[in-house]
């Protein structure tokens, strides 16, 4: 019982919780509002991740300030992807009816791509290095630097979100896109430049999260599947395209997980975390906090 | 018209290549060796300790003039394929190797399931291998003949010697915490009934699944317990995690260990001193001077590579390429006669002196090593060991 109200728990929640919902935001943002089934999303992660290592290793830039190059890096690629593979797609009715099919396939291709790039270019070994591995003490609470590192930008890079989405003109037009597409471009919502920002969004903050994540853990380029399903388990939960339920939905899976963890045993993970998955899909199919499609 | 021309311009350059080659004088034919590698999926980082091992063997083969062939010298080249961390491919990788490919020899690829997998295949076409990188109990229940286990960490010895080397350290209570994944769950299964034997009582008894991403829960238990030794059945990933956190708790056990992890570089260059004094499992150290290739390995290793090699997956499989070189060197390539070789002779490797009976090395003891000021140092068992346990007092 000492356990469960100790602070040290509520701290593993809140990091565990709020990665989730940053790993879920880009690929959320991308379906929200294009669609596109990004199963590459986790390899972004992988990207960032690197970005970090080589540019300690090489350069010595610590890897705080790889955050902005990781988020620019993979921001770019995002542009590159957009303009190259993904206009063409959703340009054209007819391949846009197919969309997320076809997405399936094309970012299962990236994936593939980008691993293998990665396996090649860098070695399969696992990488890693030390970063802000210093223990501080919050009264009873021993956290890491490194954690609480993630665990601010993680929490910064939501808050931000989650005005920008509800305070900005842009975020007004995103949301207007995710909601009615068509209405959306009716009113003068320039869907293309939209789509495009949002794309570079979402993989900047795949880069980021990998950046922090390479903080604790290894590098590998097979690293990044294991995020793409977390990232899909949290955004199905949340409702598909809802950014702020799916900010949410990633806090309650990392609470869930770890209180879960700690009630029962550490051999329940996958029943706590799929449980709740499935629960969800059964009892709101539409998500924790989706609205239900009326007359649809 | 310009892919035609290259063809051309291609061909021209390949006979002269050949022409070049048989002026000088019949150079020998290269021995090929083959063997699959699992370079994408699942295990692939796990892979390139293991190649580099093979790369640096053939290369300093190379270097001094070839592969002894029973008196002959002829170059190594590898044929290598990739089988995507699937065993099912391995099996098909080495029919492959052995009907079409024509290979002269055989290495091993990583790991227990791949040689679990390939063993009836060179059963059937009665090809020899040299095992490494597997260990299990499993193991015994192959049909000796053409493959055998170079590794002496076989779970069920692993357990009791584990046991003992905790009590001789003044261990009275342990947390044991087990990775759901099979070899852990194999050592488990031998290590809980040789600690009641030794008369160390588990404090903490907790298995996690191998993709957790958060100890948190787990090790505040441990800690609550506070029991002299932390044991944790670790496979790589969440070595990591389990090291990382076991510091952010200062979790202040004496006797720490973890079971896959410590022996990989990255471990050290992520945990830095703080994965001073862990124990892990592990039968070589470069330290062992009764075994005179030790060092001199360890040191073209990091020469080579700019990092250590990993204690048992650079290791075991150097092992397996010199007792299949010093076979070579005394029977050629004759395949029954190298199954007979390597079946009854004494072979002296960087780990010392290696014998097979049945499948099995009966020579190298089940031994543990533990991180000493950022070196492997054997602590265990007293016939092979180069440093004292140290008990660890800081993350």
């Amino acid at each position: 019982m000492d356990q469960l109200l100790s602070g040290q728990l509520l701290f593993a929640a809140l990091v565990t919780g709020s990665f989730y919902a940053i790993v879920a935001l880009g690929l959320n943002l991308i379906y929200g509002t294009l669609r596109l089934l990004n199963v590459a999303h986790g390899d972004l992660v992988m990207i960032g991740a690197y970005t970090a290592f080589w540019l300690l290793s090489l350069v010595g830039l610590p890897p705080v300030f790889a955050l902005p190059v990781a988020a620019g890096l993979c921001g770019a690629f995002g542009w590159l992807v957009y303009r190259g593979l993904l206009r063409k797609l959703l340009s054209n009715p007819q391949l846009a009816q197919r969309v997320e099919a076809n997405s399936l396939i094309l970012f299962y291709g990236l994936s593939v791509i980008l691993q293998n790039a990665a396996a090649l270019a860098f070695t399969a070994s696992a990488r890693g290095y030390r970063y802000l591995d210093e223990v501080h003490h919050l009264g009873a609470v021993a956290m890491t630097g490194n954690r609480l590192l993630l665990l601010g930008v993680a929490v910064g890079l939501c808050l931000a979100f989650w005005l920008f989405l509800r305070f900005h003109l842009f975020g007004w037009g995103l949301r207007a896109i995710i909601e009615r597409r068509e209405a959306a471009r009716v009113v003068g919502v320039n869907v293309d430049r939209v789509q495009a920002i949002t794309v570079c969004a979402g993989f900047a903050i795949a880069g980021l999260a990998g950046v922090l994540v390479s903080m604790t853990e290894q590098i590998t380029p097979f690293m990044g599947f294991p995020f793409t399903i977390t990232a899909f388990v949290v955004i199905i939960l949340g409702g598909l395209g809802n950014v702020t339920a799916g900010i949410a939905a990633g806090l309650i899976l990392g609470f869930v997980e770890t209180y879960g963890m700690a009630l029962t045993s550490a051999s329940f993970r996958s029943v706590l975390i799929y449980g709740l998955f499935v629960g969800a899909l059964l009892l709101r199919p539409q998500g924790l906090f989706g609205k239900a499609v009326r007359g649809a | 018209m310009s892919g035609l021309f290259s063809m051309t311009r291609r061909s021209l350059l390949a006979a002269a290549a050949l022409l070049a080659v048989a002026g000088t004088a019949q150079a020998a034919e290269p021995v090929r060796i083959g063997f699959s590698m699992a370079k994408t999926g699942l295990f692939a980082q796990a892979a390139p300790s293991q190649m580099n091992a093979y790369e640096l063997w053939r290369d300093q083969v190379n270097a001094a003039g070839g592969l002894d062939v029973a008196g002959e010298k002829r170059p190594v080249e590898f044929v290598v394929y990739d089988d995507q961390s699937n065993p099912a491919n391995a099996v098909r990788i080495y029919e492959k190797l052995i009907t079409q490919d024509k290979v002269d020899l055989l290495f091993a690829p990583w790991g227990t399931p791949f040689h679990l997998a390939i063993a009836p295949v060179l059963e059937r076409y009665k090809f020899p291998v040299v095992g490494n990188t597997a260990a299990s109990v499993q193991l015994r229940n192959v049909k000796p003949g053409y493959i055998w286990f170079t590794t002496s960490a076989i779970p069920d010895q692993m357990g009791p010697a584990l046991a003992k080397l905790a009590k001789q350290s003044g261990v009275k209570t342990a947390a044991v915490l087990t990775n759901a994944l099979p070899f852990s769950q194999e050592v488990k299964s031998f290590l809980l009934p040789a600690l009641e034997k030794e008369g160390i009582e588990v404090v903490v008894r907790e298995d996690y699944p191998p993709d957790i991403k958060d100890m948190t829960a787990i090790l505040s238990s441990v800690k609550q317990a506070a029991p002299d030794a932390v044991l944790a059945l670790t496979y790589p990933a969440d070595s990591f995690l389990f090291a990382n956190q076991a510091k952010e708790l200062g979790i202040a056990a004496p006797f720490v260990f973890s079971l896959i992890g410590p022996t990989i570089a990255a471990y050290q260059q992520v945990l830095g001193a703080s994965a001073n004094n862990i124990v892990t499992e592990a039968h070589w150290s470069p330290h062992q001077s009764d075994w005179p290739k030790a060092k001199p390995f360890y040191d073209a290793y990091v020469a080579k590579f700019n990092e250590a090699p990993d204690a048992l997956d650079s290791v075991l499989p150097y092992m397996s390429a010199e007792i299949l070189q010093q076979a070579v060197a005394k029977v050629g390539l004759d395949r029954e006669k190298l199954r007979n070789e390597i079946a009854s002779d004494t072979f002296e490797t960087i780990n010392g002196p290696v014998k097979f009976d049945g499948v099995q090395n009966v020579v190298t003891p089940t031994a543990y090593v533990q991180i000493q000021d950022g070196e492997i140092q054997l602590i265990w068992p007293d016939s092979i060991k180069t440093a004292d346990f140290r008990p660890k007092t800081s993350w």
